[in-house]
Order: C-alpha cells, then structure tokens, then sequence
C-alpha cells in the first residue's frame, strides 16, 4: 500500500505549495465525504474505500502539478466532479489523491459566432443553461442527473443524454477538451486539431479515446461545448398499452419514424408500471389495463414540431397507444430532467417500505433482443430478491441510444432497490453475483454492458476484456503506454491487466 | 386573514384509495401508514404538506420554461386546422 | 454558560443518542446521494467544497454511527449552512416523494441538531459562542455597538404611541429594533394608517431563532418561554413576524417546544399587507420612481412557500417598475445571512451577498428590495459596492403610503439614494456607522448580521 508515503508530510506540503493551504484537505470528514457516488457502495466496508488526501485545484497548471507529484510519489489519482454517478468511476479503490475539480467551474468563452461554450470540468449543465439563456442558445446535454452532475463527469463517463436523439450525447456535444495526461503535460484534444472544430480527419480521433475513459487516462481541465438555439417548443406526448408486446411494437414504429425534432422515445415495462404505481401521482389512479408506457418528446421550432406531433400522434395510434392526456405527459416529463430515484421507493415482500439505494443496469441492446433480455433480467432479479431479502425489482426503460438516428438501439435499464442498512460481506457479494448474471445476459444478446455510465464497477469490470474482445489489447497498450505507473484511478477496467508482465502498479508496490 | 394555527396544522383524516395508497387532502396521495412500520412517519404540519406540493408543480413548471419558450399540447395540437 | 470540554468517552454516549436518532434519515440520504441538493445551496456555489453538501451533512451521520467519524471531526463543517432549506426543498425525497411518505428530507434540522451535540460535547465556536452569550446577557441579540437593552428596544416606537399588549402584537426583531430601525418604523405606521390596533409587548426578548440555529437549544428555550409567558401575560392572540426568522421561530421552534398549548395565530407581514391592500384598506398615494426587482428570502420563499403576497404588494405600488425573477430560480439565491454564517464566516456571507447583488444588477434596476431585514445588512453593503439601493418591502410600501418611515434611531450606513432623500442625518448615526464599519473591519467580531 502506498497510504503511508501519500500521507506523509513532505507530500502534503508539496501539495500544499502548489495548491495553496485551502486547497490541500488531509481531514477524516473531507475523505470519507469523496468516497462514494449513488449507485450501490458496501457501505458496510467504507473505510476500505476512504482516499488519502483531497485536493480542490482551479487551474490547469495544478492538476498538471499534483500529477508529476503522483507520479514522483507513486500515488493514486482519482479524479472527481460531481461524484453522481452510477457506476464506481469516481470512487477510490486504492485510495490516493482525490482531484476534486468542483473549483473549476468557471465559464471562460461564450462565442455566439461559431457557437460553442468553452466551460471548467466543474460546472454545472442546469447552471450553464442558466447562464445562457439571455443569449437564446442551450447545451443540450441532458442526463437524469441534469441538474447536479458537473461536465468533467460527463465527459469522463461518457454520459448520455435524454434528448440525445435530437441534439446528440456528450461524446457529440463536446467538441474539444484540455486535457492533463498521466504524465502531468497539459495538452488540447479534440477530433483532430482545432478547438472549435467539430469534424476532423488528421491524425487519430483522439477525443473519442479520452472520451469515457473514466480518469484511468488523466484529467480534463477545460471543454469546448457545443451551442444550439433554445428550443422555441417542447412536445412531450406518453402514451399506454394494454401489454408489453404491442408496447414494443409501437416504440419500434415510433424511433424510425425519421422525424429529425424527435429527441427521445422511452418505454416503460410492466414491471415499472407496477413500481411507479406505488407511489407516483401520475400513475396511480390508471387503471388496471394500463401495462405499458411509451413517452416521446420532440423539440424544435415550432414550425417544425407541430407538423411532426401529428405524425407521431397518428403513429402513436395506429400502434394501439392511447394518449396519457397533456397533464401527466407534461408533468412526467418535466420530472425526467432530475429523474434519480429515491430511497423510499423500497419496498419488501411484504409491503413494507424501506430505504433502498439505486442500481441503475444502462446496458446498450438492440431492437430485437429487447422482450427476451427483459425476460432474463427479471428472473434473475426475482432469485435474489427471493433468496436475500433485501434487493427489489424497480421495472425496466429502454431508451432509445443513438444520437439523430434513434432507431437502431437502445439504453436497457433495469432499476434494482438494495436495502443498504442491511449490507454485510454476503449480501454485497449477493449483489456482485446478481449484478454479473445480468451483465452476462447482455453479453449473450450482443450486447455492451453499458450505454453510459461506465464499466468500472465489480460486476461490470471483469467483463470488459470479454466485450471488447481483441480491442483489450489495443486498451492495455494504451494506458501502459500513456500511464506507465498506473496512477490515474488504478483498479478500474481490469486495466492492472497492462501491467502484469512487469509493470509496476501504483497501491500495490 | 387566518394566519398560522398549530391546532390548523393536523391533517385531515384519510381514505382509502386502495391497498396500498389513502388521501388525506384533496388530489394528494400518502402511502398507507401501515406500511411504515420499519422506516417511520414524520409529523409532518398540513402547511407543510401543501408547500411540498405546490413546490412539486412550481417546479416543474418552472423545468417546462427552463427548456423551451412554450410548450406544445395535444389538446393545442389537435385544435389546430389539419 | 461554557460547556465542558471534549470528552470522547462521556461524548460517545451523545453521539450514540444522535446516531440513533438520525440514522434512518441519514440513510434515507445516502442511499440515495444523488446531490440535487448541491447547486442550490448558497454556500456550496462559494465553497464548491463537498464537505458543506448536505449530502455530507448525512453522511457523517452514517459515519459517525460506524465509528468512522466524530462530531470532533465534522463540527466545524455544519458551521457552512444558512439553513435556507434549499436543499431540503430540492431534494427529491421532498419534492417528489416527501408528501406521499410523510418523510422528507430535513436538513436545517440536521444541521441544528448536529451544531447542539457540538455544543453539548464541549465543540463551540468562538464566535457564536460570544453572540448568545451576549445574546443572553441583553436578552437582545448583540446587533451593533449600541446600547442593546430592554429599555431600548421600543426606541424605534417614539411617538407612535402604541400600547403595551393587548388581542394583537407586533414581534419586531432585534435587528429591526435596534439597527434598520426603519423597517419596525414603516412597517408599524403602514399597519396603523390601515386601521389596525395592535400593541407591543411588555418586554420583548430575542426570539429564541439564533440560539437555536447555533446549537445552543437551552438558551433559545429560555428566551421562547419568556416571550410566550409575556404574550400570555397582556392577553395577547395575534402575533405579527416582521421577519422571516422570527416567523420560523413563532411556527416551528415554538410549537415544538409548547406542543397544543401554543394556541396563538401567527400572521407574517407580506401576507397580512397583501391582505389589506386586496381588502382597499390600505391605499397608496405616493407613486415611488424605482425600478426594483424582488430578492426571495430564503425562510419565506424555500422554508414557508410564501412568495407571491411580496409580489403582489410590489405590483400594487404605482410608479414601481418590477422586474420579477421568479421564485424557483431564486431556490438557488441567498443574502448568506442565515444562522450565524456571517458571524463564524463572515467573507462567505459577503461573497454571498455579492453574488446576489450581482444577479440583480444584471436586471438593470435601482433597488433591490428584500422582505427580511436580516438580509438587508450584507445585501445593502454589496449594494453599496455595485450601486444599488437595497430597501424592505415595507420601506417602500410606508413611503407609498406617503409615511415617513425613518427609523428613529437607525444604525445602519445609509444607502447610496436614501441618503440622498433622507433629509437630515439622524442622531448618532454617523457616530454608530463608525462603529459599525470598525466591526465590519474586525471581521469576526461576532457583531455582524446573523
């Protein structure tokens, strides 16, 4: 373990020389508090996961500092924006330096010319948009999570956004980074050169590398966004069905229908249908035949949307949906913009509510495999809830995954409930079980374990070279090569892989 | 005007809507009590109850405006002249 | 009145009480740590430091039950709440579920009950600890240099000739007794010009509000039961806030503390006016040439709901131009002068206030009025700085009304444009504006807005 090196004095200082006495945090409580993100964490074995020191940079130049240190040092790095994520991306697993970028919030260029927004990794999308909206133009980005995830999360993640039919997901939104690589150099990357520039052929397309790379390939320092003009209407039409079948069938009529203002289709199983029945309003009161929902939404002027609703209502129809009415449209749509679940939604065999946190399954599926995938996860969700106790089934969304083109595939998500006062070694290890039978059942069905949230965590993680087949060879040859001393948020992607021929890892020297 | 009255802030007493679910003001629905019995209640004042609730819409109304000028019904849509 | 040291044997008893007692809403925190609570809290949008999340707010709790952490460990971190209830507000366990389960997220009780087990475990910061000290020393909290005593309180009234007691009281705050004192003045001659009979109390004590936002529950109690012994004593039904913070004491620390004998009505301000203007009893005849958008305090608007009587009241007065943000964008906004923030922080509260100002700015108006007097202090002084007139709502609604509003014996430093149209300086003022930006240069001297 390298603990007692990084929490020496002579690191802290040096930390501290170059970012200031506030910006070093050596206290117990500024530890623990960067531990952990929302998705289902042993809380039962914190203190395994608690890093060794935080650090709140608010330049380039420091980050770059605090790498070259890490590197003199051998100490972890784990870079950390929001901490809202739903995979283990952010948390420490051998505990290190936390690069907390939150500071780096600032917004350094509006260029209504060119349109893009060049922005720190530490802010806000619902605070940008705030920001931008004198000037008629938006950052479409729009995750569950809009308005408390940070754009450094999303570019590391490699997020997905709800409205990504229309406008694109983070991977199109952003169009150039600054970037700090493993070894401290400060460098700009991007499609290929060019801040501004959206579409390159020179050299390798180096943003799509960074993109998604989950801290294990540095840091981003600074990103150059994309600028669209506000949408001067929002057309948000749910729709349900007798059964899941016609359902499905509907959401395939819908998604190639080709309209270009379509932002997003989601279906919602029998299963979520019961879950949102517990407790949310507008489902509630439906009545029993309603086993199935569909919500769209469009965006656009107005002169383009209002032709298309027709033609999406008209579809919409003819598939056997029956429209939800405009208040629980409107309202459950405006409620998806912040759709992270809460506790209270737990429920036990016998009714009982309990506070449950969130597993939010993102794997990426095709069209066709979508009614038998559904099949295999619930049951194998039902094993463990019957056998454990403490897990519940929350229902599924498919959400269609392809930015401008929708049709082809689809986010999957399952939604587990697990009752985190009662986690101990064999209720967690339950969970990692469970977690790797469903990520199974995705490989089987040629899929990707994940849309959007990243693959970093037990359960996920031993399956990446699996997916990516020959392609985890290229990745080790990467991160060897552009991290010899492992230190960016080691662990992560059984990427310790690119070094057991000798390399040398940092947290296990 | 009525102003601020403890002995105004008990809820009214509820019914049931099904096994699940019972309503004590109008439009709002609460879990029935009985399934907390592991993860309690609160002694939540009705003012607070109904300053939840209009939050809850102020809110999403407020999302609506946050992410285009207006917002299109099909009520509105189907108005409309084909 | 100082607690005993820290003792982490004696103290790990306290913590165990604490840790029983929060522990299901602590997890009904962490089991979701989703953060919607993090971009609207004021002093998280200055600090950008997790440690002041509310989100950490719980999770210590977790910890603390673990064993991980103590209360020596986190103590000082709850210093960074205004207890606005953004984040309980915003957290979707309220929002979205908190009426459904009758179990919403409480932080700004969280965050009291965490500052008290401070206090009781010997943990005191040094500059609240010298606020209640003084607090319970003049009954009165320590506003400014000035001569805080019972005997002082009412100077804001001469000549008024309110009665002692009676069915109706008008509360008026320390703050607003004994340094904008124009805000009990205006709002105490609007009441009268509508025809409203109301009296004040015998001997008015501090609310009771920031003792108990600090931590120091026994003495908040104390001063709670003298005010209500003193209501009961003159017979007294109606209570009036002019101030949110006493309005959130009067509805929600009271009745906590006197359960189903606490039969009083408590009416706050904006709503009572609103009312009187609605019902023609109180009319303007003073158009005021200002343009003027509305900050939200943060007891009123996030904690109560209310926002729209502030609203109504400002687009009644004729000549006033309103350039309106609405309230949920102003989740986010805060003067920073919340429970002790400006004494123990004073330059988060400034940068807060700042900030605010600055939002306002942008709107180019000439005044931004607030509806809580607390706010007024770090506002106006930001005012100050970026050119803007920061006035209370009943400011305006008494020159409106075409009354004359000073405060007798007002302490603060004139803004830029009521100095101007504020006739003769009062008595002592300029020597009390001295004082007061000595204290402003001390810093933490305990002596600047709550």
């Amino acid at each position: 373990m390298t603990t007692a090196v990084a929490l020496s004095d002579p690191v802290l200082d040096e930390l501290r020389a170059i970012l200031g006495e506030e910006g070093v945090l050596p206290n117990l409580s500024a530890r623990y508090n960067r531990t952990r993100v929302p998705s289902p964490f042993p809380v039962h074995r914190w203190a395994d996961y608690v890093p060794d020191v935080v650090v709140l940079p608010r330049t380039a130049e420091q980050v770059s500092a605090v790498v070259k240190l890490a590197n003199r040092y051998r100490i972890p790095v784990v870079p950390r924006a929001g901490g809202t994520g739903l995979a283990d991306g952010a948390v420490p697993l051998r505990r290190g330096i936390i690069v907390d970028v939150k500071l780096m919030n600032r917004i350094h260029d509006i260029d209504l010319v060119d349109r893009t927004v060049t922005v720190g990794p530490g802010i806000n999308m619902l605070k940008l948009n705030e920001e931008l909206r004198k000037y008629g133009v938006i950052y479409p980005d729009d995750p569950a999570s809009y308005p408390c995830s940070l754009v450094g999360g999303r570019i590391g993640t490699s997020g997905w956004s709800l409205i990504g039919g229309r406008y694109g997901h983070t991977r199109d939104l952003v169009i150039s980074m600054q970037w700090v690589l493993p070894n401290g150099e400060i460098v700009e990357i991007g499609d290929g050169g060019g801040r501004k520039i959206r579409k390159s052929s020179t050299g390798y397309s180096l943003k799509h590398l960074f993109m998604g790379s989950q801290g294990t390939l540095g840091i981003c320092t600074e990103a150059t966004l994309e600028l669209v003009p506000r949408p001067e209407v929002e057309f948000s039409p749910f729709f349900a069905y007798p059964d899941f079948q016609t359902a499905y069938e509907s959401t395939g009529a819908l998604t190639k229908s080709g309209l270009a203002t379509l932002a997003g289709v989601v279906l919602f199983d029998e299963w979520k249908l019961r879950y949102l029945r517990r407790d949310d309003e507008a489902y509630i009161p439906q009545p029993d035949n309603v086993r199935a929902v569909v919500a769209t939404a469009m965006y656009g002027t107005k002169d383009e949307v209002t032709p298309a609703a027709k033609r999406l209502m008209k579809i919409a129809r003819e598939t056997g949906g029956n429209y939800l009415g405009d208040e629980i449209s409107q309202g459950d749509w405006a409620a998806r913009h912040d759709r992270y679940a809460t506790p209270l939604h737990g429920r036990l065999r016998n009714g009982q509510v309990v506070p449950m946190s969130w597993h939010c399954e993102d794997a990426a599926l095709n069209y066709s495999v979508l009614p038998q995938v559904r099949l295999e996860w619930h049951a194998i969700a039902e094993k463990y809830i019957d056998r454990y106790g403490v897990f519940d089934d929350w229902g599924m969304f498919f959400y269609t995954n392809a930015a401008h083109k929708p049709w082809g595939d689809y986010l999957v998500e399952i939604d587990i409930g697990i009752w985190e006062q009662k986690l101990n070694d064999e209720n967690w290890a339950a969970w990692v079980q469970c977690k790797r039978e469903i990520t199974e059942v995705t490989l089987k069905y040629g899929g990707s374990i994940t849309a959007c949230h990243g693959s970093t965590r037990e359960g996920d993680a031993e399956y990446v070279p699996a997916e990516m087949g020959g392609g985890f060879e290229v990745m080790k040859a990467i991160k060897r090569s552009l991290d010899p001393n492992n230190i960016m948020n080691p662990g992560k992607n059984e990427l310790d892989r690119a070094y057991e021929d000798g390399g040398f890892a940092a947290g296990e020297g | 005007m009525v102003g601020f009255r403890l002995s105004a802030q008990k809820p009214p007493e509820a019914r049931r809507i099904n096994d699940d679910v019972i309503m004590r003001f109008d439009h709002v629905y609460e879990v029935a009590p009985e399934k907390m019995q592991i993860f309690p209640q609160q002694d939540i004042p009705a003012w607070d109850t109904l300053r939840i609730v209009a939050s809850r819409w102020d809110h999403l109304d407020w999302m609506h405006a946050h992410w285009a000028d207006s917002i299109l019904s099909v009520e509105e849509l189907e108005a409309e002249e084909p | 009145m100082s607690a005993p040291p820290y003792d982490p044997m004696r103290d790990g008893d306290l913590q165990k009480e604490f840790t029983d007692q929060w522990s299901n809403a602590a997890y009904g925190c962490f089991s979701s740590g989703h953060k919607f609570c993090r971009e609207v809290c004021p002093v998280m949008q200055v600090t950008r430091n997790e440690n002041h999340t509310p989100t950490a707010f719980h999770a210590n709790v977790v910890a603390m039950e673990q064993g991980n952490l103590t209360i020596a460990d986190v103590a000082e971190d709850y210093i960074h709440c205004t207890q606005c209830g953004a984040c309980e507000l915003r957290c979707p366990n309220t929002l979205f579920t908190g009426d459904f389960y009758r179990n919403r997220t409480q932080t700004v009780k969280l965050v009291k009950a965490m500052r008290a087990l401070a206090v009781d475990s010997g943990i005191e910061q040094p500059g609240w600890k010298r606020w209640v000290e003084a607090t319970v020393d003049r009954k009165n909290e320590p506003v400014i240099e000035v001569p805080i005593e019972q005997e002082h309180v009412a100077d804001w009234a001469q000549g008024l000739n309110l009665p002692i007691g009676g069915e109706t009281i008008m509360f008026v705050d320390c703050e607003a007794a004994f340094y904008r004192t124009s805000v009990a003045r205006s709002t105490a001659e609007v009441l009268l010009q509508a025809g409203l009979h109301f009296g004040l109390m015998r001997e008015q004590w501090c609310c009771g509000g920031p003792s108990a936002e600090m931590g120091y529950r026994d003495h908040a109690r104390a001063f709670a039961e003298h005010n209500v012994a003193d209501w009961r004593a003159v017979g007294a039904k109606k209570i009036i806030a002019i101030d949110p913070h006493d309005y959130i004491a009067f509805t929600e620390d009271y009745p906590s503390y006197f359960g189903d004998d606490y039969d009083f009505e408590i009416l706050y301000i904006t709503e009572l006016v609103a009312e009187l203007i609605r019902e023609g009893r109180l009319t303007f005849s003073q158009p005021i040439e200002r343009v003027v958008t509305y900050h939200d305090p943060c007891r009123l608007n996030k904690r109560k709901g209310i926002h729209q009587s502030p609203r109504d009241i400002l687009r009644a007065i004729p000549g006033v131009t309103f350039k309106d943000v609405d309230h949920v964008t102003q989740w986010s906004y805060c003067s920073g002068a919340g429970a002790g923030l400006g004494i123990e922080r004073p330059e988060i509260t400034a940068e807060i206030s700042r900030r605010r100002v600055a939002r306002a700015a942008e709107l180019e108006v000439d005044t931004l009025v607030s509806a809580c007097v607390w706010s007024e202090r770090p506002l106006s002084k930001a005012g100050a700085e970026q050119g803007l007139d920061v006035m209370d709502l009943m400011e305006l609604v008494a020159q409106a009304c075409g009354l004359d509003g000073h405060g007798v014996g007002d302490m603060r430093v004139p803004a830029r444009a009521a100095l101007a149209d504020a006739g003769p300086v009062q008595h002592g003022l300029a020597h009390a504006a001295a004082l007061h930006e000595e204290a402003a240069q001390a810093g933490d001297d305990g002596r600047m807005a709550r």
